[in-house]
């Protein structure tokens, strides 16, 4: 560098860092003052692997509302305790009269819901009415249809008539589908659930968390607990991370059992393994040929090898079932030796049934590892046998779609986790379609047992038909492995039910409850206010300089893109299979009740009316309603922005920080040594797969050196540091691609700007490389960078799809992915939209950019 | 090209640039591999081994074996004919549909050009790996729906590319001759117009080939792409994070298998540019 004839460049560049250290210095250092407090003993973090499509239990199947709200927030007239048995609740005793018809239930006396409303008896009856009404949206409706009447005696007694005995109605009044709710509340659960429980809801970051906090007023003994957080993380790894970074405190339902070992190594931890309801069978299609034939089915059953399948897919954590009822339910019969493992026999069987060549079937997966992961060790078993099986994976909403409601299958393999689920065997229209009169009689006559030893033994015969019918193969109840912080306690170990009844739940050791620490309010500037404003002087500056026709052409062309966009959306996704009620209403839902929500779910209007009507919603910001989360789309954007914006920022900033160094010096020292082997290194760094190198990071700095949390996001309101600190993983992993590609654009940007006239007559005038690139090229070059970073800056928004799913962070690409998988079309289609807005607006900006970086195009608007 | 200025004229005989040396090897090893896997591999695939399950890569097996004991190396040889055909497919669809838009819309202009154009800028306007997956979740996820994604993406690259290029091509006199010859604009863009791009749309090929490996590996990843058993890359990696902790060569080994492919095809696109142009060759 010649002295003083660089200055300017020198100044210019140096102007450029200086606004980029900034914006970095105020990311990090800013919020330094908001320390982190310590973590108070009454908080407990839990991770759940699925999230609640919404939390009215009453409503819909979705075991993850229980898995949230049960006991904790809403209470039944009966409760299971987590060994499976019947404990009084909000009624304090109950008795049958000696026909078994009519029951008379004493509820507890001054009990409220957590809003202040009063429960008695009538509340108990409009709770109980309303899940045998017309049009209710019950997904168990038909396990209280025996339910003719109830009566209120006086406020605190209630009466239930039955038209037929039903020895198990205590225990069914225990089931999530039946708690208590006020009539003042009950249409509002979904989104504000109002519940007797001890705990109500504080918030609700979707695709993140959730937040209970304890109640005043609540009638029983108040939790140990003040707050507990619900953290949902699907992803095994993520979970893995989560838990050994402590970043949750206990993981009831841990997803990944490979990882059981690990933990129970670590003093830090605690792995509880106990019994859940999961009864995971190989489900077969009862009425489609050739299994139809119960040769086939029992060659089927054959063909299975329990042990392997449980060491291999569950790594051991599973216990073999031999009919559809969990070992620890009353009147077990173990049946696992019935068909040993015997491939030669199960070719026998084929022959015999007429297949001696052996058979071709598909077997369908839902989404869920114990799925997929049986299923692949199951096709090799089959094979031994003679059975060709062809897997295909679905997703949970076309699983439901397609196998549960349609019955478009030959095999699959699903979790039934609804306990004493037997009757489903009796049902005509279930997915596996057996049909069998001796069981129906069988089944009523288990109805209507007069005492329990008599139930037990018709039980067991039930069992018996179903495993000598070898009506499905059962392979597995699957174990429930909890992996906790030493120093918790309190937790359900068995899981007799879908819940996590965090009542009892609390720290060893942990006195006097610290104070609980006060959410901060998300705030700030109005954001949506300032960038309107801005918008509007940007245009209308723009229109003033370069004229309002080149504007208004521009815009015209944008906004159809944008149209078209939306249509094109739209259309696609008309055809997408799978119908967001099933998804919703899970297993064991009736028909109507899936009509009754399609209707409340807008979803019967034609084409046509719903995209106009969305395409309103989308003017007016409102984006229209969520199907699974019931709040408007906008809101759920915008919260989804604030990770996915900081982190595509972040992740620019950090490319541009790493490019522009190798591009200026590969291009100034062109064809050097330097140059190649700067050269070589983008080339690495463009074929680096971004989610590859996430992994990458993650065995390195969150597995070994244990320096960064490998997933989750612990949300703005935990302070900026935490959050921050959450991104910076998912940010290098992000930026790493796209600052090799930055880099190899800028350096021939410079190059080609080298070689234009007005450079070399620079050059000619006797200025060196160096310095005709720091003061003509590099100014030009720009422009190429800044297209490419603005190109870059939406994939990035959504370009984190895979990242975001590698480290479970709430962001925009993974709403997107959760809803597909949902089928929360309007969520999906809003999401897209967004983001080719963004798309438009960028190019928009960089068209701009042009006419301002480039003197000689701006020649044209003449 | 016109513009290049006085070469020393020493130096007749073409220099094959080093990128385009290694990043052939590469390839080549790779379709070898993927070649040899369809006649032959370690061990079959498909089996399954409890009783060998996540064993560390050792002379056995050099690359270790799964959660269900199958053997790795095996696995990436087999999965990467899956990766090549994806993505060598989805190149196809682009090259077959982007390239004759590309020309009609150099060779028509006006509203053709534009319609092509708009409908470019759409697609385009699309973060790519986001329509992918809608593309997938609306036909079911598998290898063919992978193609179909991925090829969607590449015809507006084409498109363009092709047209960029042809529009400075109609303007040089041999065109014109033929203009005044009275061939048709079909003919012009076939005989003339497309001759004079193929150097660049090989490049682009290359390039769209690394871009679909990539791509199809992240389909898989998030379980879009191809079903099991067949073995691929992406889901290789998706299975292997569980197990990172303990067995870290389940994420190493089919990420390596994507680099390499990667790296050799882009080498490749990156070579044949600077041995086509000789303005960037000059500048080495």
């Amino acid at each position: 560098m010649k002295r003083g004839l660089g200055r300017k460049a020198w100044n210019r560049l140096g102007r450029t860092l200086a606004a980029a250290a900034l914006l970095v210095g105020l990311t990090v250092f800013a919020p330094a003052h908001e320390a982190q407090a310590q973590a108070p003993r009454d908080r407990l973090v839990l991770g759940l692997p699925l999230e609640p499509p919404n939390l009215d239990p009453t409503s819909g199947a979705a075991a993850a509302v229980d898995e949230v709200v049960y006991a904790n927030v809403f209470e039944g007239l009966t409760r299971l305790t987590q060994n499976g048995a019947v404990a009084p609740s909000l009624a304090e005793t109950w008795e049958a009269a000696p026909d078994g018809l009519t029951w008379t239930f004493h509820l507890r006396r001054g009990v409220t819901f957590s809003d202040g409303a009063p429960f008695d008896a009538s509340v108990a009856k409009f709770s109980l009415d309303r899940i045998t009404a017309e049009g209710s949206t019950n997904a168990q409706k038909a396990l209280f249809a025996p339910i003719q009447s109830v009566e209120v005696v006086d406020p605190a007694t209630l009466r239930i008539r039955l038209s037929r005995p039903m020895a198990t109605l205590p225990y069914v009044l225990a089931w999530g589908d039946a708690v208590m709710v006020s009539p003042r509340s009950a249409a509002t659960n979904a989104v504000t659930p109002v519940g007797t429980g001890p705990f109500k809801l504080q918030g609700w970051q979707r695709g993140s968390q959730l937040t209970l906090v304890r109640r005043d007023g609540y009638w029983g003994t108040p939790p140990r607990l003040n707050t507990v957080v619900f953290r949902f993380i699907s992803d095994p790894t993520a979970a893995f991370a989560a838990v050994s970074a402590g970043d949750v405190d206990a993981f009831p339902n841990y997803p990944a059992p490979e990882n059981v070992a690990q933990f129970q190594r670590d003093p830090r931890f605690r792995v509880v393994v106990g019994a859940s309801e999961g009864k995971v069978i190989l489900g077969i299609n009862n009425t489609k040929v050739p299994f139809n034939d119960v040769r086939v089915r029992r060659a089927l059953s054959y063909a299975i090898d329990r042990d392997a399948l449980i060491q291999g897919a569950m790594f051991g954590f599973g216990q073999p079932i031999g009919s559809h009822y969990s070992r620890q339910a009353p009147g077990y019969v173990d049946l696992t030796g019935l068909y040993p493992h015997d491939p030669a026999r199960a070719r026998r069987l084929l022959a015999e049934a007429g297949y001696p060549n052996g058979i071709d079937v598909t077997l369908r997966l839902p989404p869920r590892p114990y799925a997929r992961r049986s299923g692949e060790v199951l096709i090799s078993q089959l094979a031994q046998a003679g059975i060709r099986a062809k897997i295909e994976n679905l997703e949970w909403a076309q699983w439901l779609d397609q196998v549960f409601k349609r019955r478009q299958f030959d095999l699959t393999i699903v979790e039934h986790v609804e306990p004493m689920d037997y009757d489903i065997y009796g049902r005509k229209d279930y997915y596996f379609g057996y049909d069998n009169p001796a069981f129906d009689a069988l089944l009523a006559q288990v109805n209507a047992a007069p005492d329990e030893p008599t139930r037990n033994r018709l039980l067991g015969d039930l069992q018996r038909r179903i495993a000598d019918d070898a009506v499905n193969g059962f392979l597995f109840q699957s174990s429930r492995i909890g992996v906790w912080k030493a120093d918790v306690n309190g937790l359900w170990i068995n899981g007799p039910i879908a819940a996590n009844d965090v009542t009892g739940a609390g720290w060893t050791g942990a006195g006097a409850a610290a104070s609980a620490s006060a959410e901060r309010a998300s705030g700030g500037l109005p954001w949506g206010w300032i960038s309107l404003i801005a918008g509007v002087a940007l245009l209308a500056f723009v229109a003033w300089r370069f004229g309002a026709a080149w504007l208004l052409k521009k815009l015209g062309g944008h906004a159809l893109t944008l149209l078209a966009a939306t249509a094109v959306i739209f259309l696609l996704l008309q055809v997408v299979p799978g119908d967001p009620a099933s998804y919703m209403m899970g297993l064991n839902a009736s028909p109507e009740s899936i009509a009754a929500l399609r209707q409340q779910m807008g979803l019967e209007g034609s084409g046509l009316e719903r995209y106009f009507v969305w395409l309103g919603d989308l003017l007016t910001g409102k984006f229209g309603t969520s199907y699974t989360y019931q709040v408007p789309v906008g809101g759920l954007i915008a919260e989804r922005l604030a990770v996915s914006a900081p982190l595509a920022l972040m992740a620019t900033v950090l490319s541009l920080i790493v490019a522009l160094p190798i591009g200026v010096t590969a291009a100034s020292r062109r064809g050097t040594a330097v140059d190649t082997g700067l050269i070589g290194v983008t080339q690495v760094g463009v074929a680096l797969p971004n989610f590859w190198i996430a992994m990458l990071l993650i065995l390195l700095f969150s597995v070994n050196l244990g320096w960064f949390s490998a997933g989750g996001f612990p949300g703005w309101s935990q302070g900026f540091w935490p959050a921050f600190k959450a991104l910076i993983l998912p940010a290098v992993a992000l930026a790493a691609p796209q600052a090799a590609i930055l880099a190899r654009v800028l350096r021939t940007a410079l190059l080609d700007t080298m070689n234009e006239d007005y450079v070399r007559t620079a050059r000619a005038k006797g200025l060196s490389v160096n310095q005709a690139l720091w003061r003509h090229a590099l100014r030009n070059a720009w422009i190429p960078v800044l297209t490419i970073l603005g190109l870059q800056f939406p994939f990035l928004l959504a370009g984190g799809i895979i990242i975001e799913n590698v480290f479970s962070l709430p962001g925009l690409g993974r709403l997107v992915f959760q809803a597909i998988t949902q089928r929360d079309l309007i969520v999906v289609q809003s999401v897209v939209v967004v983001l080719v807005f963004a798309v438009v607006l960028v190019s928009f900006l960089i068209d701009l950019a042009y006419l301002f970086a480039d003197p000689r195009l701006r020649g044209r608007r003449a | 090209m016109t513009d290049a200025p006085a070469v020393p004229a020493a130096k007749p005989r073409v220099r094959w640039p080093l990128s385009l040396i290694v990043g052939a090897t590469l390839t080549a090893v790779v379709l070898a591999t993927a070649l040899l896997a369809l006649v032959w591999t370690p061990y079959d695939v498909e089996s399954v081994d409890i009783a060998a399950k996540l064993t560390a890569p050792s002379a056995a097996h050099w690359m270790g074996t799964d959660h269900f004991g199958r053997d790795v190396l095996s696995m990436i040889m087999a999965g990467a004919q899956n990766s090549l055909i994806v993505a060598f497919v989805a190149v196809g669809i682009g090259v077959g549909i982007g390239t004759p838009l590309g020309l009609t819309a150099a060779a028509r202009g006006g509203w053709v050009d534009e319609l092509v154009m708009r409908g470019n800028d759409l697609i385009f306007a699309f973060p790519a790996l986001l329509l992918a997956v809608m593309i997938t979740a609306v036909m079911g996820p598998g290898a063919i729906n992978a193609v179909i994604a991925i090829g969607v993406f590449n015809i507006p690259v084409f498109t363009r590319v092709a047209r960029g290029a042809a529009q400075g091509l109609w303007t040089r006199e041999y065109v014109l001759a033929a203009r005044t010859a009275g061939k048709s604009r079909a003919l012009i863009s076939i005989q003339h117009i497309l001759p004079n791009l193929m150097s660049l749309l090989v490049v682009q090929a290359a390039i769209q080939f690394a871009v679909g490996i990539v791509a199809e590996a992240g389909l898989s990843y998030v379980g879009l792409g191809a079903q099991p058993p067949a073995p691929s890359w992406g889901r290789m990696l998706a299975e292997a994070q569980t197990m990172i902790g303990f067995a870290p060569w389940l994420a190493i080994m089919p990420g390596l298998a994507i680099f390499v492919t990667v790296l050799g095809l882009s080498l490749t696109g990156d070579g044949l540019r600077d041995l086509f142009d000789p303005r960037v060759r000059r500048e080495r």
